[in-house]
């Protein structure tokens, strides 16, 4: 079974920019009435990196982490689903997924994750 | 307002001082600093402290109240001041307007921060907590990993190479190694860590395109600096103070990801700019200066962003040599971050200290920049979302 992508980002009644995360007032225009907005389709990769020295909470040898775009225009940071970099270029196509990325006090916390396409 | 000088500084070696706690450490720097002012059995109207983390970390709060009880400088007023790693810069920047306004006349202004007697992944998630708690921390992201998505657009835009940073790292490394109070005193092999089968092994992928030598150590360290109006200052016929030219202090979006271009620093541009108006002065006149290199690309990218290069120059600079001591413009002469380490809370404090000494003309011949005039100072905080920067003066001809 499919996870929602539960995510929401929140467009400026008045002048339109997106916000993700959640702002009190408009980075623009200071406006404190937002439309909710959920991602919509893919996604396009702006950049990533894979870290090796991992935090507290990781037990795995390293992580692929990046910030993708989704086609209307919500962008976010996400797991990337790959065994190694060398499969990713900047401004690919990935698909986005709500699943585990990571365990806290024996719980899983859900978040984004990303599958480079093709 | 009125003009404020720094009368003396302090510090103590950097590094992991598992025989001092976080407390012993400021004490030393403070102590240090209050010597070198002459005011060894002075006290002082208040105290500001730089720090990140002892109430994580030390599980220890109110530091700065202990700090005044444990060098009897009651009743002065104490705060901490917390702005992740730009804490040091952001407490002198509360000593400074405190003694501007006319409040206070003497200010002591310490940071300081132990991190080594934490695990290297619990360090690494202390650090992760500056990142945004919903949308970034969850994932694991790490500030190295910030700085590697960073590095990765840089390097698209501008051109930065991995020979680039290589220069900046050996550079400060070397200067490390000639700095008493440097955390790193190893010089880099260059065929070790980049031009041979070696390479992989000795300098591997920290965050790519970051490599172990492209980042900070994690250390331990303190640092301290007395302020107070420059007209006192001139009478005491101490050392010869340092005026505090300019400052300045800027925020940015909290995560990358809502920057309009993630490559573009613009609470750098901004804490300078507003440094340089104060001082009025400009990039050119700067003599010396101090940047936030806790990743070998900050310091390319500051370097730009500041305005003592073109964007995309910065790295071909410091290939170049010209960001060398003797240089056309020396940076990071005490090894930086990169060398003398990265307390979070002490470091804004020890690159005023550095710029002092450098402007008090003091340093041997092989660290002292000739005839410094002017400092600057870069104090980075989140990934860029919070920038403390000064311009320091010699007083004297
Ligand atoms: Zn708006």
């Amino acid at each position: 079974m499919k996870n929602e992508i539960a995510i929401t980002a929140f467009k400026c009644k008045k002048c339109g920019r997106i916000h993700y995360p959640f702002h009190d007032r408009c980075l623009e225009c200071k406006n404190r009435e937002f439309e909710k907005i959920k991602p919509q389709g893919n996604a396009k990769l702006l950049t990533y990196t894979s870290i090796y020295n991992l935090p507290w909470g990781f037990d795995q040898r390293f992580l692929i982490i990046g910030v993708a775009e989704f086609e209307n225009k919500i962008k976010a940071m996400g797991q990337i689903k790959a065994d190694s970099i060398d499969e990713l270029k900047l401004g690919m196509e990935v698909r986005p997924s709500w699943e585990s990325v990571r365990v806290q006090a024996g719980e899983d916390v859900f978040g984004l994750k990303f599958e480079p396409i093709g | 307002m009125r003009d404020v000088a720094i009368i003396g500084v302090g510090m103590i070696p950097f590094g992991r001082r598992d025989e001092d706690s976080l407390l012993d450490m400021l004490a030393y720097a403070s102590l240090n600093a209050l010597d070198d002012a002459g005011m060894g059995d002075k006290t002082v109207d208040a105290v500001y402290v730089g720090n990140m983390g002892a109430g994580i970390i030390q599980h220890q709060t109110s530091i700065a109240s202990s700090l005044v009880d444990r060098l009897s400088l009651l009743p002065a007023a104490a705060d901490v001041v917390e702005n992740g790693p730009a804490s040091g810069g952001s407490a002198v920047k509360n000593g400074l307007l405190a003694v501007a306004s006319g409040y206070y006349d003497y200010v002591l202004v310490a940071g300081g921060e132990k991190m080594r007697e934490i695990t290297g992944w619990r360090a690494t998630d202390f650090v992760a907590t500056m990142t945004h708690p919903e949308v970034e921390y969850p994932y694991g992201i790490t500030l190295p990993g910030m700085a590697g998505m960073f590095t990765q657009l840089y390097m698209e835009k501008y051109g930065v190479t991995r020979e680039h940073l290589l220069a900046v790292a050996m550079k400060n490394q070397e200067m490390g190694a000639l700095n008493p109070y440097a955390h790193v005193e190893m010089l880099l092999d260059r065929e070790g860590i980049f031009d041979s089968p070696h390479a992989v092994v000795n300098n591997p992928v920290a965050a790519t395109p970051l490599h172990l030598y492209d980042l900070c150590p994690v250390s331990d360290g303190a640092a301290a600096v007395i302020l107070c109006p420059l007209d006192m200052a001139k009478k005491l016929q101490n050392k010869p103070p340092v005026l505090i030219a300019g400052f300045g202090q800027a925020t940015d979006t909290h995560t990358l990801q809502e920057r309009d271009d993630p490559t573009d620093l613009k609470a750098v541009t901004l804490a300078a700019q507003q440094a340089f108006d104060m001082a009025k002065l400009k990039p050119k006149d700067i003599d010396v200066a101090e940047l936030h290199d806790a990743f070998t690309i900050l310091e390319i990218a500051e370097s730009e962003h500041i305005g003592f290069f073109k964007k995309g120059e910065g790295g071909k600079a410091a290939a170049a040599g010209k960001t060398r001591l003797g240089g056309q413009l020396p940076i990071n002469v005490s090894g930086g971050l990169k060398s003398r380490g990265h307390p979070v809370g002490a470091t804004g404090v020890a690159q005023i200290v550095d710029i002092t000494f450098q402007l008090r003309h003091e340093l041997p011949k092989d660290r002292q920049v000739k005839n410094a005039k002017h400092g600057f100072t870069i104090n980075f905080g989140g990934f860029g979302n919070n920038v403390v920067s000064f311009v320091l003066k010699r007083t004297e001809p």
